[in-house]
């Protein structure tokens, strides 16, 4: 399957991976980052309902009903559960399972009226097995996975598939050069011995879009066999 | 590329067969004899004739062996041939048992073993195993089949773990209920019609219909490809949302 995707967080890391490879399988891509992008990427602050909604609406009425949604917009930060203050822990929780419904809620209505369509969410590996001094984080992307697996069962009647992707450490631009996730140390603890590559987890997603029309509630995680 | 698909002659093996084809592998089609169904699959996908009894060890080596002079050494393996039977519990015959759990987890120990010394030389390789849905929840008169596919899921994760520092990269795919030949075998087990086990299976699956062999092998190519290698020790379930082997 190919038609138009939406990608979340478009404009760098996995987002900007994900939307490259989309393009060259031949999907019509448009964006939704903070940021101004290209001709088709739409600003807004995925934490914005309001403003995801009005978003979703320009990219239908420009470039066409969206076909896929891919939610890659995040934010990382490693901070022990007792310095977390309430705004950091609203914010993670606000970008990431908000960021997820409110896209979703503006996709969805459409793609089960036409029995078409795949929403793919980038979780996360410390989502599922949790992870140390990133309790925000890890909280916010397992949420992520009961919401998509939630969304699955109930959007499966309609020919709607919703999946999501559960990276592990990632070689983008959220992991500075000093992160201990680059650590020659902690590399060699991973039975791949490396990072995963942003096109790794785009290929990944792109299976999940275009290719998956029997996986549902189903996450794929590309973690170098750090949560095996 | 070289790309082994045990029991490839039929059903999601054939698919996967077709599937590697036209991604441009050299597909070395296994059954577990050469007959007409092994040469129409080898003609279909332009591939290599690759019979053995994946049960039998000697037989699975001499085929690598073989592979390895008359095309090269493997560079995919899909381990898929399966057998399986079902009756109550109490009532299974331990020699259809161990048929069982000789075909699926024992084949595919072997197979492994004689495909990967060649993969570590080189320092890739890719292997991908079919396990089942069943193998993640259990089945009830099934409990050869499922005991045998979660040893498999088992075996994938451990070889994940073992292989992937030396380039070998082991996934699995779970399929939920597929539309292949073993529907008729299943139908028959429960006195029923084929099409009243397809109505059965499909109305307990939130996507409203079962697999196609198709979907899986588009999962296998994946996990195949040799540009990813950071999924390692994973299994995707291809099942349609079926929501009861969440964990």
């Amino acid at each position: 399957m190919t038609g138009v995707a939406l990608v979340t967080g478009a404009g760098s890391g996995i987002g900007a991976a994900v939307a490259r490879r989309l393009e060259s399988d031949g999907w019509t891509v448009a964006g939704i980052d903070r940021r101004p992008g290209g001709d088709r990427c739409f600003v807004a602050d995925v934490a914005d309902a309001e403003a995801v909604t009005a978003a979703v609406a320009r990219v239908e009425r420009t470039v066409g009903p969206v076909d896929a949604l891919v939610t890659a917009a995040g934010h990382y930060a490693i901070t022990p559960l007792t310095e977390i203050t309430a705004a950091d822990w609203h914010a993670m929780l606000r970008v990431h399972l908000g960021g997820l419904a409110n896209a979703a809620r503006a996709v969805l209505p459409g793609m089960v009226e036409r029995r078409r369509g795949r929403v793919i969410a980038v979780a996360s590996e410390l989502g599922l097995a949790g992870g140390d001094q990133e309790a925000h984080y890890a909280a916010a992307k397992g949420a992520i996975v009961g919401l998509v697996r939630s969304l699955a069962v109930e959007a499966a009647p309609y020919g709607v598939g919703v999946n999501a992707v559960a990276p592990g450490p990632t070689d983008t631009p959220l992991l500075p050069a000093d992160s201990p996730w680059r650590d020659p140390a902690y590399l060699a603890t991973l039975p791949a011995r490396r990072l995963a590559t942003p096109e790794e987890v785009a290929r990944c997603v792109t299976f999940l879009a275009g290719e998956a029309d029997f996986c549902t509630g189903e996450v794929i995680s590309p973690n170098s066999g750090a949560v095996i | 590329m070289v790309a082994l698909v045990t029991g490839a002659t039929q059903g999601i093996g054939l698919a996967i067969a077709r599937r590697l084809a036209a991604g441009g592998a050299r597909v070395a089609v296994n059954g577990p004899v050469r007959d007409a169904a092994l040469d129409a699959a080898v003609a279909e996908v332009g591939g290599i004739a690759a019979p053995a009894d994946v049960a039998d060890r000697d037989q699975v080596f001499a085929l690598v062996d073989r592979l390895r002079t008359e095309a090269g050494p493997v560079d995919v393996l899909v381990a898929n041939a399966a057998y399986m039977t079902m009756a109550p519990f109490l009532e299974h015959d331990p020699a259809d048992w161990w048929r069982v759990v000789d075909t699926n987890l024992t084949g595919t120990f072997q197979l492994v073993q004689a495909v990967v010394p060649d993969m570590l030389r080189r320092g890739s390789g890719r292997i991908v195993i079919i396990a089942s849905e069943w193998g993640v929840t259990g089945w009830p008169n099934a409990t050869a089949y499922a005991a045998s596919k979660a040893g498999l899921i088992s075996l994938t994760k451990s070889l994940g773990r073992e292989l992937a520092p030396g380039g070998v990269v082991v996934n699995a795919v779970a399929p939920g209920v597929t539309d292949t030949p073993q529907l008729a075998v299943d139908a028959a087990d429960a006195g029923t019609s084929v099409e009243e086990i397809h109505r059965r299976y499909a109305a307990e699956i939130p996507a409203g219909r079962i697999g196609r062999p198709e979907e899986i092998a588009a999962a296998v190519a994946l996990l195949a490809d040799p540009s990813i290698g950071a999924l390692v020790g994973q299994v995707i379930q291809v099942n349609g949302g079926s929501t009861r082997c969440r964990a």
